[in-house]
């Protein structure tokens, strides 16, 4: 994976040049890397990178109007791009959470869902981290989501129909029945 | 009647009550002498975690089965299988190494529960979550879907898989979808009259849209063991 500096600015440069193919990608490439060796930040670059990129996609956080809360947004990426992987974590930490106060102002202007953007980024990525394979459980504890909202999103996707069952249904139901009524 | 001991995790009960199907829990337990047991973390996921904390679109949920508690088809039971579950833990997080580092796949809850199973000697568990169910069921299967997930080679430590299949060996795990599927069995649906296998195929749907880990041709499966095709639109 590419230093976390590196992804960052990659990231500012994509939400700068409104990529939102490119930030999907990121968001991808940095989620797969959160899976398989958890830590806060890459967690929050994931997350941010999904958020800029549904930011991008909606003309109506593009007006002209929203140019100075874009433009705040810009400049609290960069603070964090800068310092990223040189200072502790806590650190990094609160440069994510003025990013996330940045948005949450760009967003009242027109709030449309009851789950706001940063919330259905974290949402997100915790489903996606149990899609590719972490136990639901640990999905949950890594990423604070509760287990129902997890639970709520992976039933409205395909990640279980993309695994293969090893014991047929049958096997199953006859396993119900010798636990319930003791015959099969 | 015996009464028999299911072990569930809490997936089940949250797809179960957000598909307003908690009351074949009620159904079962009666029919069958089922006790349906949890350990202390499922109860705070599921009840106490969602009221104290006022998730609003979940403490429905959480009344419910707390209700369950209450009405003693739903038993809490603690005896603290601590070392038992760090065993669970280690062995579980060490079965796969992806460049070189040793991958972590479940957490304390899942671990508590393969745990006290163990312990009480309980070979059946109700869970809906997946990775725990296949890593019981099917070690291998869950190396192969993390290699097609990270397109990386998965390395198997056997020592590790050998501890965990010893600490589970015997299980059975069932899902919330075979409950439904007992239930319907068994006459829960009856009262729909003519309209009892439309109303399992909606239950079916509606429990893996709240999460249970069920596949779509595995309902047409179901589905074709009662006899029923359903009118396709």
């Amino acid at each position: 994976m590419k230093p976390l500096k590196e992804l960052a600015f990659e990231i500012l440069d994509a939400f700068k040049s409104r990529n939102q193919k490119r930030l999907r990608k990121l968001n991808d490439e940095i989620l797969k890397e959160v899976t398989l060796d958890f830590s806060n930040t890459k967690y929050e670059l994931a997350v941010f990178s999904y958020v800029l990129s549904k930011i991008v996609s909606k003309p109506r956080f593009l007006s002209r109007e929203r140019v100075p809360s874009i433009r705040k947004i810009e400049d609290d990426i960069r603070d964090m791009a800068h310092v990223i992987g040189e200072v502790e974590e806590q650190i990094i930490l609160d440069k994510f959470r003025k990013i996330e106060e940045s948005i949450s102002h760009l967003e009242q202007f027109d709030a449309r869902f009851v789950r706001d953007l940063m919330s259905k980024g974290r949402l997100k990525a915790a489903a996606t981290m149990y899609a590719q394979g972490i136990s639901l459980g640990l999905a949950s504890e890594l990423t604070k989501i509760p287990k129902q909202d997890i639970l709520d999103y992976a039933g409205r996707t395909m990640m279980f129909d993309r695994l293969k069952e090893e014991m047929p249904v049958k096997q199953r139901l006859k396993a119900a029945r010798r636990i319930l009524g003791g015959s099969e | 009647m015996k009464t028999k001991d299911i072990l569930c995790d809490s997936g089940a009960f949250i797809s179960l009550t957000t598909s307003c199907l908690d009351h074949i829990l009620y159904f079962l337990a009666e029919k069958f002498k089922v006790r349906f047991i949890i350990p202390p973390n499922v109860e705070y996921e599921t009840v106490t975690r969602p009221l104290q904390a006022g998730l609003k679109q979940h403490s429905f949920s959480a009344i419910k089965i707390k209700e369950a508690i209450k009405d003693g088809i739903i038993t809490k039971v603690d005896i603290g299988a601590e070392y038992l579950m760090q065993r669970v833990m280690r062995s579980a997080n060490s079965m796969f190494y992806v460049k070189g580092r040793p991958l972590q796949l479940i957490q304390s809850g899942e671990a508590e529960m393969i745990a006290l199973a163990k312990e009480l000697g309980v070979r059946d568990i109700l869970i809906d979550e997946r990775t725990t169910r296949l890593l019981i069921e099917a070690p291998i299967s869950v190396r192969d879907h993390l290699a097609d997930e990270f397109g990386i080679n998965v390395m198997l430590d056997k020592k590790a898989l050998l501890e965990f299949s010893a600490l589970t060996q015997g299980m059975t795990a069932i899902r919330s979808s075979e409950l439904v599927m007992m239930a319907y069995e068994n006459g829960f649906f009856d009262h729909f009259d003519e309209l009892k296998n439309e109303a399992l195929e909606a239950a079916l749907y509606k429990i893996k849209f709240s999460g249970c880990s069920l596949r779509f041709d595995e309902i047409d499966e179901y589905l074709r063991m009662v006899k029923w095709k359903p009118k396709r639109q």
